[in-house]
């Protein structure tokens, strides 16, 4: 231990140290790797040309982000870690940093060298997903309810999921109406809009073709490598109405739906 | 031989020193401006005074002015060029002024059509036009030739007064890439004209980087801080709203301290960038010549010969080309003067060597 | 406000620096119509019967809008917690006699979990939107998306399936697989913009009292900053400088729009953060939105376009209280003030109950008698409990369409 260890150091390779202020620190071997894999996933991506093209570090990116007014983050400092080829300044992003950003594209709308930001941090957030980084795995803990429905329903929030014990903050007012939330729903004057499940009632045939293409465009199996759990009750869910659809087609004699 | 007549398009800075060369040199200089005045965008915008030696814009042109108007040389103001054809024996021109037309013979054309301050209205997060203290460099020209800055919202003495550099310059969301090379030089001028005439008023300069090259940097630069006391923050304004008392507030990122921040500000300048004027536009069409691909008109050779055009017999000087200083302009109207000439000879001989 | 000339250059440039996109691409729909015309995709084209309205975007590029025979394509946050967006927007069609279809057979676009989890990828995102699109496509219908990330992701995933040879084909094939085509629409076209078309016939309607009232606007990211070209911007509102909608529908309204300072700011959504990072949603849109919104523009309504906006502007305010900010602002959207003026039922149409903040006096200063309407409703869900058949906008679909979408093209007008 010296007073040396937290000072930035070299990257791997023998790049140039980072210009990043508090750039990455050291690591083992294992983490290295990781982030070397990540960095080539990372530049292999067909959207890094297109999203990251310069900076002129002119801050304007800056001035309109609420994250930045919140968190030790600016999109400033994510376009410049997107930039600079260090492996391990990137995988320490993706370990906190990139999930400040709230996605308003008010960066991207500012950027006057035509940087694409919000979309880069998302491409970072995917590839924290996919390689199972523990910072994607701690913010999407709370999320499998969430997942669960976008995956089999493809709605974000069902009425059921309002909630006091989810949603204690949003006041009496809202959790006032959890007492019938079931005939409150049905004074909806929309019929698909009368439940309580889902944000609207979807059709079976529809959910079972957005499984498909979760499952055809490798979103399944993203999923896989942070909730293994999650995706084996999913299709569980998948299987069982595959087989009451067969059964519909049966009963209402729909032939190839 | 029969002196050289040569036709000027444009009576700026440029325009001005080129009919001055041509008539000392013993040319005819016909000097068309469509304005009813000479002494061009400094003089049509009422500019205070030019950096970086702080002297007024009427001692720096008026007696080049005066000059041109006592060498003889034909100048023509209210005036416009309608047509040029070129033929064997040099161009055949319609001026149109007055409610006349004349049809001249000339032998070489000089082009020193000049700028266009660039729109603010086209950067919409900076509102210009939407609150009236937002204003751009022409606007504050004006208040400072007027020495009446005050805030056009309400006719008070501002307290506190930002520029922001690089509106309409290096910005790829409104297609000008480029650097329009005096905004920094003019905002600090202007700043220090500020604080000279009422050292009461805070004047900052919001900035990604300060472009006062050459002598610029002391003269302009440092003595701004030291002498003036103007300040500069590092980091651009993204936006400019409307405060609760009717002041602006700025947000913007102080990219230094690396943390986004908001300034209530009584007045915004905007460095405005430079463009091809109107006029360069149309009279590069007029002429066959070309544009570069930030739409100014392309010289022969940028580097090595940066006043000749791809059209023999046409040369071009001063913000035409691109974005420059006043001396700059005044130097290359010299340049085409003497390119000009030079055509016009070599191109006689030939004539006489041919007969 | 940018020149053809301008705005070229700036796209080429971008362009110049996709070395993925198999062309360099100027107006993205002209690509788009060149593709459909090689039989790499088919457009979705806004026909006659749409009867489409001519709008002037940022660029001053021409944008139609379609007013009729539309399919709305619902947003999940809407239907989730703020019914009376959509009810809203469907007893407008009603009253103007608009053709539509509200359909089981529609997935969200997906893009609130994208963007607040990354678990998704562009493929999945484009699929999405290009099953739903095929949707309004096999019906007769034009799409017309009510969610404003709804809107801004169709325009993304439009670009890029335009753009991108590559995305193009693997969707291609996964619709396909359903017996789909790769369908796109002519235009992307937001609710708000339907409003935004339709102002002046809403203003006709006005019954209540609206010249005492000052809105806020909050102009929704996802609608004016994702894909900027596209959204609709005017010389005569907010001096072509800020987005049209909503601010000339409020203006045509007879109500009066009020600056503040936070004007450019989000409403602090953040799609994750809203769900899981609370405490950020909740302080930014008190601290930031609501408090300049009452204290600078003394404002009293709040009016946003789009789903995120409502809820974190409304949700986030009663917490305030603890902290001593009890602004309790009430937050509409445009189509739900509207429809109020228009003298809406505030409960069975506008479905204001479902809002966190108070609406009470603002209903009041319209000249609601609340007292009745709140009476009314009540004896309303009374006999809903009883077991009365709710009132509808439109006859219910039929039991089959639970599981399959069968519906060809009959289109619902009204019930």
């Amino acid at each position: 231990m010296t007073v040396l260890q937290n000072l930035p150091r070299r990257g791997p390779k023998g790049t140039e140290p980072s210009m990043v202020i508090g750039g990455a620190r050291p690591r083992d071997e294992k983490t290295e790797e990781l982030a070397a894999k990540i960095f080539s996933e990372f530049k292999s991506d067909f959207r890094y040309k297109e999203y990251v093209l310069g900076c002129i570090n002119c801050g304007e990116c800056t001035t309109g982000c609420p994250a930045a007014r919140f968190y030790n983050f600016s999109p400033r400092e994510m376009l410049q870690i997107a930039y600079q080829d260090d492996p391990l300044v990137l995988l320490d992003a993706m370990q906190e940093k990139i999930w400040a950003c709230c996605q308003c594209y008010t960066c991207n709308m500012r950027c006057r060298f035509g940087n694409d930001i919000a979309g880069i941090i998302s491409v970072m957030r995917e590839l924290a997903v996919r390689n199972g980084l523990d910072s994607a795995k701690e913010v999407l803990k709370p999320y499998s309810r969430i997942l669960l429905a976008v995956m089999t329903n493809g709605t974000q929030v069902s009425p059921d999921m309002i909630q006091p014990d989810f949603f204690a903050d949003w006041g009496p007012f809202a959790v006032a109406k959890q007492t019938d939330i079931k005939t409150l729903r049905k004074a909806i004057p929309i019929d698909v809009l009368q439940v309580t499940d889902s944000s609207w009632e979807v059709s079976m045939q529809t959910s079972l073709e957005l499984f498909q293409i979760y499952t055809e465009s490798g979103v399944v199996d993203m999923l896989k490598s942070i909730d293994p759990d999650l995706v084996e009750m999913i299709e569980d869910i998948v299987d069982e109405w595959k087989d009451e659809f067969e059964e519909m087609k049966a009963k209402y004699g729909v032939g190839e739906a | 031989m029969a002196s050289p007549k040569i036709l000027i398009i444009g009576g700026g800075p440029a325009g001005l020193s080129a009919a001055q060369d041509i008539t000392d040199a013993g040319g005819e200089a016909i000097l068309v401006e469509q304005e009813g005045f000479l002494g061009g965008t400094p003089k049509r915008l009422h500019y205070s005074l030019l950096a970086p030696d702080l002297k007024p814009v009427e001692e720096v042109l008026d007696p080049l002015i005066d000059s041109v108007q006592q060498s003889g040389a034909r100048c023509m103001t209210g005036a416009k060029v309608e047509s040029v054809n070129s033929g064997r024996n040099g161009f055949t021109v319609t001026i149109s002024g007055g409610g006349k037309k004349v049809e001249e013979k000339v032998d070489a054309v000089v082009v020193a059509t000049g700028f266009a301050h660039w729109d603010p209205h086209k950067k919409y997060e900076y509102a210009y036009g939407v609150y009236p203290d937002v204003i751009d460099f022409k606007d504050f020209e004006k208040m400072l030739s007027d020495g009446n800055i005050v805030r056009p919202s309400n006719g008070q003495v501002p307290r506190r007064v930002a520029w922001l550099l690089c509106v309409g310059s290096r910005d790829r969301q409104v297609g000008k890439f480029y650097c329009c090379r005096l905004g920094c030089a003019v905002s600090i001028k202007q700043a220090m004209e500020v604080r000279r005439i009422n050292p009461a008023i805070d004047t900052y300069v919001y900035y990604m980087d300060i472009r006062t090259y050459g002598f610029w940097e002391d003269k302009l630069y440092w003595k701004s801080m030291e002498e003036f006391g103007v300040k500069y923050i590092r980091g651009r304004i993204g936006s400019i709203n409307r405060g609760e008392d009717g002041r602006l507030i700025a947000m913007a990122e102080d990219t230094i301290l690396q943390r986004p921040s908001e300034v209530p500000l009584d007045m915004v300048v905007l460095a405005t960038g430079m463009e091809a004027s109107e006029g360069t536009r149309e009279t590069a069409a007029m002429l066959g010549l070309e544009l570069e691909e930030h739409g100014f008109v392309k010289p022969l050779e940028s580097d090595s010969m940066p006043v000749s055009t791809a059209v023999p017999g046409v040369f071009v000087c001063g913000t035409a080309t691109g974005p420059k200083a006043i001396p700059d302009s005044i130097t290359e109207g010299s340049a085409a003067a003497i390119k000009a000439l030079n055509y016009v000879r070599k191109r006689s001989i030939k004539v006489q060597a041919r007969a | 406000m940018l020149n053809a000339d301008q705005i070229r250059d700036v796209i080429n440039q971008r362009a110049q620096a996709r070395t993925f996109s198999d062309k360099k691409v100027h107006d993205v729909r002209e690509e788009m119509w060149r593709l459909h015309d090689k039989g790499e995709l088919v457009v979705i084209p806004i026909e006659k019967k749409n009867r489409p309205v001519e709008v002037e975007t940022l660029f001053g590029w021409k944008k139609r809008i379609p007013t009729d025979y539309l399919w709305h394509h619902k947003s999940c946050g809407q239907c989730g917690n703020i019914p009376g967006y959509p009810a809203s927007l469907l007893w407008f069609m009603n009253q103007f006699k608009t053709h539509y279809l509200n359909e089981p057979h529609q997935t969200s676009c997906t893009a609130w979990n994208y963007h607040g989890s990354g678990t998704s990828n562009p493929v999945a995102l484009a699929a999405v939107a290009v099953r739903n699109w095929h949707r309004a496509y096999e019906t007769g219908t034009f799409p017309l998306i009510h969610c404003g990330t709804s809107y801004g992701d169709y325009k993304e995933m439009r670009k890029l399936l335009i753009e991108n040879r590559e995305v193009r084909e693997k969707v291609r094939d996964i619709m396909h697989h359903m017996g789909k085509e790769l369908a796109i629409p002519e235009e992307i076209v937001h609710y708000s913009e339907w409003v935004h078309v339709k102002r002046n016939d809403m203003a006709g309607m006005v019954k209540m009292k609206l010249d005492g009232i000052t809105a806020a606007v909050h102009e929704p990211c996802h609608y004016y900053k994702m894909v900027p070209e596209d959204a609709i911007y005017e010389k005569d509102t907010n001096g072509g400088q800020r987005p049209a909608p909503p601010t000339a529908l409020i203006q045509a309204l007879g109500a009066k729009v009020a600056d503040y300072s936070t004007w450019y700011d989000c409403c602090g959504f953040g799609f994750r953060h809203i769900l899981t990072e609370r405490e950020f949603s909740r302080s930014f849109a008190t601290l930031r939105k609501i408090k300049p919104m009452v204290e600078e523009a003394h404002a009293d309504v709040a009016i946003t376009t789009d789903t995120g906006c409502v809820t974190t502007l409304d949700k986030s305010q009663w917490i305030g209280k603890s902290h001593g900010m009890d602004y309790m602002l009430p937050v509409l959207a445009d189509v739900q003030l509207a429809a109020l003026a228009a003298g809406a039922h505030p409960y069975k149409i506008v479905q204001i109950h479902w809002h966190s903040s108070p609406t009470d006096s603002l209903l009041e200063k319209m000249g609601f008698d609340v007292a009745y309407y709140k009476k009314d409703f009540n004896s309303y869900i009374e006999e809903l409990q009883r077991g009365r058949e709710p009132d509808m906008l439109y006859k219910p679909h039929d039991e089959m369409e639970k599981y399959f979408a069968v519906n060809k093209g009959h289109v619902i007008m009204d019930n």
